[in-house]
C-alpha cells in the first residue's frame, strides 16, 4: 500500500516541527504545575472538616440566593446558587466530600484543559494545507502519482491522528500525574448532579470521565473538519490560522449573544462544547441534548469536508 | 520508428476568456531534450503546469507513455520526474529527509539510488542539514535530485538554471546530456535563448500561447541559413561582378567592406575565394557565419530587427 506513505510522510512532517513538541509538552507541564500547586496550597484541615466548610458555603449560598431574588437578578445565576444548594445539602446528608480528591476527581477537574488542545489542533490543522500552498511545496506534492483527492485525504487522516495522539497523551499524563499525587483509586467514587426535574442524583465520577473523552474525540473531529476547510479555502498559513481562530471565537460569542434564539441550536458552534451536555448541568441552551449535538456535528464535519474536497480538486496550482 | 514520450495534442487553456495556451501540439522524442522558449508570459509555465496536472485543461489532451493524464494520471505520473519554477523545499527538515518523503511514494526507490542521486547532485557534504540552511544553488540540486529519484523516462523542468552559477549551469547541461543519452525526453523551459541552444535538441518557440515553430538545433547548422562573409581590402563592386560573373544566380550582397555570399559548402567557399584572388582582388578575411536561435526567435516573435549575425567556426 503506497498510498499509507502518504499518510507516513504527513506525519512526520508534522513532527519535525519543533512547535509540535511545544503543543505536547505544554498541557503536560500545565497539568504537573495544577498538581503541584494544589498539593502546595491545599489545607488538609478544611479538607477533614468539610462538612463545617460546606455548611458554611450553603448558608452564604442562601443569604446570596435570597438578596438576588429580592433585587430580581439573573434566572440563570439564581438557578445556578439553588443547585449549589441542594447538591451541598446532599453531600451533608449522604456524606459524600466533594473535596476528596483521587486521579479521576483530578481527571475531572482537569477536563477544561480539552480547549487548549483544541487550540492547538486548530494550530495544526489550519496549517497543514495553507502551508503547502504559502511556502510552495505543494507543488512537489501535486506531481506524483496519486489523485489529488488521496493526498488531501491523507492530509486530513494525519491531522485527526495528531489531534486524536495529543488528546490521549494529554490523558493518560493526567491520570499519571492525578494517580502520584492523589493515589489511583477512587474508581467507585461519586459526584453529584441535580437533574432538570430538582432531583439530586449521585454519579460516578469515572463515567464522567469516559463520557468527556469520548465527547472529545467527536468535538476533535468537528474542529479538525472546520481548520482543514479553512486551511484549503485560504492559501496564505497565516491567515488560515487567524481565520479559524476568528471564526471559533466569534461563533461562540454569536452563540452566547443569541442564546435565546430557536434556531441557535441548528449552529455548528451551539454544539462545540458536548462535555456540558454529558450532566445536562448549567447548560447554555436548554434545548440541546447529547445526541442531537452529535448528529448536527456530523452533518456539518461531512459538509465541510464534501466543501474542501471539491476545492481542493478543482483548483489550479499557481503557488 | 521514433518513440515518443510526451505528446500535447491541441492544448488549450482559457481563463477569463484570457487564451493562455492556444491549440498547442508537439511530441518529445525518447532521449531528447526538447526545449521550450518564449518571452516571458508566453504560456511556458502554464503549458508545464497543465502537463504535470497542476491546472486543468482547458481543452486537448496531454499523453504520457502513451497515458493520458485526463484520464489516467496516476499512471501517466508514474514516470515523470519535474521542477515546476523553484523547486520548493521543507525548510524545517534535511535534505536528506526531504528526498525520503518523495522516495517513501514514487514507486521502487532503494536506499542505494538514494544515495546515488545525492551523489550525482554534489550534496554529500550537507544532506544531513535543514534545507533552511542551504543556499540557492544546493537547493536547486536537492530539486534536481528529488525529480530524478524514480528514475523517470520524462524530465520536466521549468527555468531549471534559475539561480544555478556558471559552474552549476555547465554541470546541469551535462547531466541532462548524459540522462538524454540513456533514454530520458527532457523538457525544458526557459527565455534565455543561448541558454537553450547549448542544452538543447530541439526547440518550440511559443509566444502569446502559439506554437511559432520548431527549430532542429544541430552542430551542423541550417544549410540556407549559413553565408560567407568575405572581407574585402579595395573596390568592393569589383570583387561582387567578379563574383557574380562567375557564379550565375548567386545571392551576393555587399555590405560595408563585406561581401556577403549565401554559401555554406566548404570546398565551394574555397572555390570563391580562388576566383577572387585570381581576378586580383585582396581577401583579407573569410568567415562563415550563421543566425543564431536567438536572430531566429527574434525574427519570429518580431521583437527584434536586424541583429548582427554571430560567428560559427567552420570545423567540418
Amino acid at each position: 500500500m503506497k498510498w499509507l506513505s502518504l499518510l507516513t510522510n504527513e506525519w512526520i512532517k508534522i513532527f519535525s516541527r519543533v512547535r509540535t513538541w511545544i503543543f505536547l509538552a505544554l498541557p503536560i507541564i500545565i497539568i504537573i504545575g495544577v498538581a503541584v500547586y494544589d498539593k502546595v496550597t491545599t489545607d488538609e484541615e478544611v479538607n477533614n472538616n468539610w462538612k463545617q466548610e460546606l455548611t458554611q458555603t450553603t448558608n452564604d449560598d442562601k443569604k446570596a440566593l435570597e438578596e438576588a431574588k429580592k433585587n430580581g437578578d439573573d434566572a440563570f445565576y439564581i438557578e445556578m446558587l439553588e443547585t449549589n444548594i441542594k447538591q451541598n445539602e446532599y453531600a451533608i446528608a449522604n456524606n459524600i466530600s466533594p473535596y476528596e480528591t483521587t486521579t479521576w476527581q483530578f481527571m475531572k477537574d482537569m477536563a477544561p484543559i480539552s480547549s487548549l488542545i483544541g487550540l492547538f489542533v486548530i494550530v495544526v490543522a489550519s496549517d497543514i494545507v495553507s502551508s503547502e500552498f504559502a511556502k510552495g511545496t505543494i507543488k512537489m506534492l501535486l506531481i506524483r502519482p496519486y489523485s489529488r483527492w488521496k493526498i488531501l485525504l491523507s492530509k486530513f487522516l494525519a491531522t485527526l491522528g495528531f489531534a486524536f495522539v495529543m488528546w490521549l497523551v494529554v490523558i493518560v499524563a493526567t491520570w499519571l500525574v492525578g494517580g502520584l499525587a492523589y493515589g489511583f483509586g477512587g474508581m467507585d467514587q461519586s459526584y453529584l448532579i441535580v437533574t432538570e426535574d430538582q432531583q439530586v442524583k449521585e454519579r460516578l465520577i469515572v463515567e464522567y470521565v469516559f463520557a468527556n473523552i469520548g465527547v472529545e474525540f467527536i468535538e476533535l473531529t468537528a474542529l479538525v473538519a472546520l481548520s482543514f476547510m479553512i486551511s484549503t479555502l485560504f492559501m496564505s498559513n497565516s491567515v488560515a490560522i487567524g481565520v479559524a481562530m476568528f471564526t471559533l471565537f466569534a461563533g461562540n460569542t454569536i452563540v452566547m449573544l443569541l442564546a435565546t434564539k430557536d434556531w441557535i441550536v441548528y449552529t455548528l458552534f451551539a454544539n462545540m462544547d458536548l462535555s456540558v451536555l454529558i450532566d445536562g448541568q448549567n447548560q447554555l441552551i436548554k434545548d440541546l441534548t447529547l445526541p442531537f449535538s452529535i448528529s448536527v456535528l456530523a452533518v456539518y464535519t461531512a459538509v465541510m469536508l464534501a466543501i474542501t474536497f471539491t476545492v481542493f480538486q478543482k483548483r489550479d496550482v499557481k503557488a | 520508428m521514433t518513440t515518443h514520450t510526451l505528446e500535447l495534442k491541441n492544448l488549450t487553456k482559457r481563463m477569463k476568456n484570457k487564451t493562455i495556451v492556444d491549440d498547442l501540439s508537439f511530441s518529445v522524442r525518447e532521449g531528447e531534450i526538447f526545449g521550450l522558449l518564449g518571452p516571458n508570459g508566453a504560456g511556458k509555465t502554464t503549458t508545464i503546469r497543465m502537463i504535470v496536472g497542476l491546472i486543468s485543461i482547458t481543452d486537448g489532451d496531454v499523453l504520457i507513455n502513451g497515458d493520458n493524464i485526463r484520464g489516467n494520471y496516476e499512471k501517466a505520473m508514474e514516470r515523470v520526474g519535474a521542477i515546476v519554477e523553484n523547486p520548493q523545499l521543507y525548510d524545517y527538515m534535511s535534505g536528506y529527509k526531504n528526498l525520503m518523503q518523495y522516495a517513501r511514494i514514487m514507486p521502487d526507490v532503494t536506499k542505494e539510488r538514494i544515495d546515488e542521486v545525492i551523489e550525482l547532485v554534489d550534496l554529500k557534504y550537507a544532506i544531513h542539514d535543514k534545507v533552511k540552511t542551504y543556499s540557492l544553488g544546493m537547493r536547486q540540486r536537492l530539486g534536481v535530485a528529488q525529480a530524478l529519484l524514480h528514475k523517470p523516462n520524462v524530465l520536466i523542468l521549468d527555468e531549471p538554471t534559475n539561480g544555478l552559477d556558471p559552474q552549476g549551469i555547465y554541470d546541469l547541461r551535462n547531466y541532462l546530456r548524459l540522462l538524454a543519452n540513456n533514454g530520458t525526453s527532457v523538457v525544458v523551459s526557459s527565455h534565455m535563448l543561448a541558454e537553450m541552444q547549448m542544452m538543447c535538441d530541439r526547440v518550440a518557440i511559443i509566444q502569446h500561447g502559439k506554437l511559432v515553430r520548431i527549430d532542429e538545433i544541430t552542430n551542423q547548422e541550417d544549410e540556407a541559413d549559413v553565408k560567407v562573409h568575405f572581407l574585402i581590402e579595395g573596390d568592393i563592386s569589383q570583387a561582387k561582378q567578379v563574383i557574380v560573373k562567375m557564379n550565375d544566380g548567386l545571392a551576393v550582397t555587399e555590405s560595408g567592406n563585406e561581401l556577403i555570399v549565401e554559401a555554406s559548402d566548404v570546398r565551394f567557399i574555397a572555390e570563391l575565394n580562388k576566383q577572387l584572388v585570381l581576378a586580383g582582388v585582396l581577401v583579407v578575411g573569410i568567415q562563415r557565419k550563421t543566425k543564431t536561435l536567438e536572430e531566429r526567435f527574434l525574427e519570429m516573435t518580431r521583437k527584434g530587427g536586424d541583429v548582427s549575425e554571430v560567428a560559427v567556426p567552420v570545423n567540418e
